[in-house]
């Protein structure tokens, strides 16, 4: 062999051997989970990583701990509306932006990209004060409404509208179609990756949101699964069997949207950058 | 009535004009081609028409009505674009027939203006068929029955070749053509591309920043360009353009003498008076003008030669290297660096002016 050839062979076992390890420290939490909703609490605490037997255990103290049912409808809920939401308004925000010019568009655009920089923690009391005074707090709206504005996803939009062809819209506006309608009709299905792409990022981030819930939902028929399992571990004495049933059921539903929308995901990211 | 009238027609962005006063009259049935090079304005003369671009003062008339402000889609046009711009989500048929949906058609009316179109485009086997999964020319032959089953009363065409290869581009060119005499409609086309514009057109639009150098038939444009800039655009390849001085002249006739080939003496024929003796001008020498017989001759030494088959170019150079192409109908026995005596007749010759018009 060459040594050009062992260089490339080396090069490749080098490429292989980080990937592996970058693999296997992704795939370590969700195995570790996996397996401590099958074993005791002591067996989690004592590192135990094989399978044990007190799945069915588990479960029924999950079950019995939480009313599974309404924490779930109340994320889905939650999730559902704020992710639809937020695809709605970012991406008639990110197109109005990109395809109708004006004197004011740079310098909104780069106001509003600085709000980016504000963090969350600074908009909290604020953002309380306000929920309170529209008698909001401890409703499933309050958790919806910051999030349907988002400027990650106005930005986004923006970006990958800049791909989208501009004689569709003047070819609608031919056709005889409002902005109204070139932007339901044309836009949409046309920059479908897009959607699917930011309904994963949207969908995931509102699924997995706590700090926030946590703060305006107060009583526990208003509860989103995210809080019940903080409060499971977070009880005198904690049964991490059933918070780790509780973790995979959570993340479910995140796998499930995922897989189904990966195709387009991965076409939606690269068109963004394009 | 479908004539398109423009008088006067302006089109700024911010401070920069682009279109600078356009006038014309395009009569009804007519084939109009604007051609110009990139940035001329010619496109957006054409979005201007078609009501993509709004007119910054003048005015637009579409069968002798005010246009103006009126939508696109009220306007009775019809457009095919360069990037064919297909709703990329439908297929050939829910394309072609997106635009009835929109005028309120009956299914039933819509299927049969659809099939009707997609006969005339032998698109019949390919109705179902999503964009993506048509050749070039298929795409813009589906962009062109989109445009017929509107029965629009003005077609605009913006650049429609441009994106297909060389021989699908002779064989649509052909097509718009057969399809223009069918339809008889009025046909408002935009290329660059000067060969295209002198096979389709009955009247080219030549635009030069924002500007209209001349309008006319194709051959009136090719024989008698009124300036410079026309006299090189129309014809390929290109014109020559040999600076000279007029040496003598008299009513009806300028002896222009050419000091980069030799002092050569060419005497040219004019409609009216010969500049002034020592005016500086500029002669035109189609390259196809060059024959054994003519009477004007200048002395050049090959540089360089293309044999097509059917021609064959010489590009050659003056003592001064001023360079001539001359365009061959036969394949002459020539070297790179042979000294060549190139004959032309003068009656051919066209003459301009330092301010680049030509000198009738």
């Amino acid at each position: 062999m060459t040594s050009y050839g062992l260089k490339q062979r080396f090069s490749t076992v080098v490429v292989y051997v980080f990937l592996g390890v970058m693999a296997f420290l992704s795939i370590f939490p969700f195995l570790w989970m996996v397996i401590g909703a099958t074993n005791t609490t002591s067996d989690i605490i004592k590192g135990k990583m094989s399978f044990g037997a007190s799945l069915l255990v588990n479960v029924n103290t999950f079950l019995t701990q939480v009313d599974a049912p309404l924490v779930f409808w109340n994320s889905a809920k939650i999730t559902i509306i704020a992710t639809v939401l937020t695809l709605l308004i970012s991406s008639l925000a990110g197109y109005g932006f990109e395809i109708f010019a004006s004197r004011f568009r740079e310098k909104l655009y780069t106001l509003m990209l600085l709000t980016l920089m504000i963090p969350f923690a600074a908009l909290m009391i604020p953002l309380f004060m306000l929920m309170k005074q529209f008698g909001l707090i401890n409703t499933h709206i309050a958790v919806v409404l910051p999030t349907v504005a988002s400027a990650f996803i106005i930005f986004y939009f923006r970006q990958s509208t800049k791909a989208f062809p501009h004689e569709l819209r003047d070819a609608a506006r031919v056709d005889g179609l409002k902005e109204w309608q070139i932007f339901f009709l044309i836009y949409m299905p046309v920059m479908r990756s897009t959607y699917a792409a930011a309904f994963i990022i949207v969908f995931m981030t509102v699924w997995n949101s706590y700090l926030w819930p946590l703060i305006v939902l107060q009583s526990n028929d208003t509860k989103t699964i995210t809080l019940v399992i903080s409060s499971l571990g977070s009880a005198y004495y904690p049964d991490y069997g059933a918070v780790m049933i509780g973790t995979v059921l959570a993340t479910i539903p995140t796998l499930f949207v995922f897989f189904a929308m990966q195709r387009q995901f991965v076409e939606g990211m690269l068109g963004s950058v394009k | 009535m479908s004539d398109v009238t423009l008088r006067d027609v302006r089109k700024s962005f911010g401070a920069v004009e682009i279109i600078k006063g356009v006038d014309l009259d395009i009569k009804s049935g007519e084939f109009v081609v604007f051609v110009g090079p990139s940035g001329c304005g010619k496109s957006t003369l054409l979005r201007m028409i078609a009501g993509l671009e709004t007119i910054t003062a003048g005015e637009l008339e579409i069968g002798g009505e005010r246009m103006n402000e009126v939508d696109p889609s009220q306007r009775g046009i019809a457009m095919v674009f360069q990037s064919y711009a297909l709703y990329p989500h439908m297929t050939v048929r829910e394309n072609m027939g997106f635009a009835l949906r929109f005028a309120k058609l009956s299914k039933e009316e819509i299927r049969k203006q659809v099939d009707e179109a997609a006969r005339i485009l032998e698109l019949e086997p390919l109705m179902d068929r999503k964009p993506k999964a048509l050749s070039g020319g298929q795409r813009q032959r589906v962009a062109i029955g989109r445009a017929i089953v509107r029965h629009p009363k003005v077609f605009l065409f913006d650049e429609p070749l441009s994106n297909l290869d060389a021989e699908l581009r002779v064989h649509m060119r052909i097509e718009i053509a057969k399809l223009h005499r069918d339809l008889g409609a009025t046909i408002v086309y935009v290329t660059h591309d000067q060969v295209e514009a002198m096979t389709l057109a009955d009247k080219i639009v030549v635009l030069r920043s924002g500007i209209v150098e001349q309008v006319g038939a194709p051959l009136e444009l090719y024989d008698n360009p009124a300036n410079l800039f026309v006299a090189g655009f129309i014809g390929s390849p290109k014109m020559n353009f040999l600076k000279g001085v007029v040496e003598s002249g008299s009513a009806g006739r300028a002896d222009v003498r050419l000091p980069d080939f030799g002092g050569a003496v060419v005497p040219v024929a004019l409609k009216g008076d010969a500049p002034a003796a020592g005016t500086p001008v500029t002669l035109g020498i189609r390259p196809s003008q060059f024959a054994d017989d003519g009477d004007a001759a200048l002395p050049v030494t090959v540089d360089m030669m293309e044999h097509l088959g059917a021609e064959t170019l010489i590009y050659a150079r003056s003592a001064a290297s001023d360079l001539v192409t001359i365009a061959s109908p036969t394949r002459p026995n020539l070297q790179i660096g042979d000294a060549l005596t190139a004959h032309f007749p003068s009656s051919g010759a066209l003459l301009f002016g330092d301010d680049g018009k030509r000198i009738y």
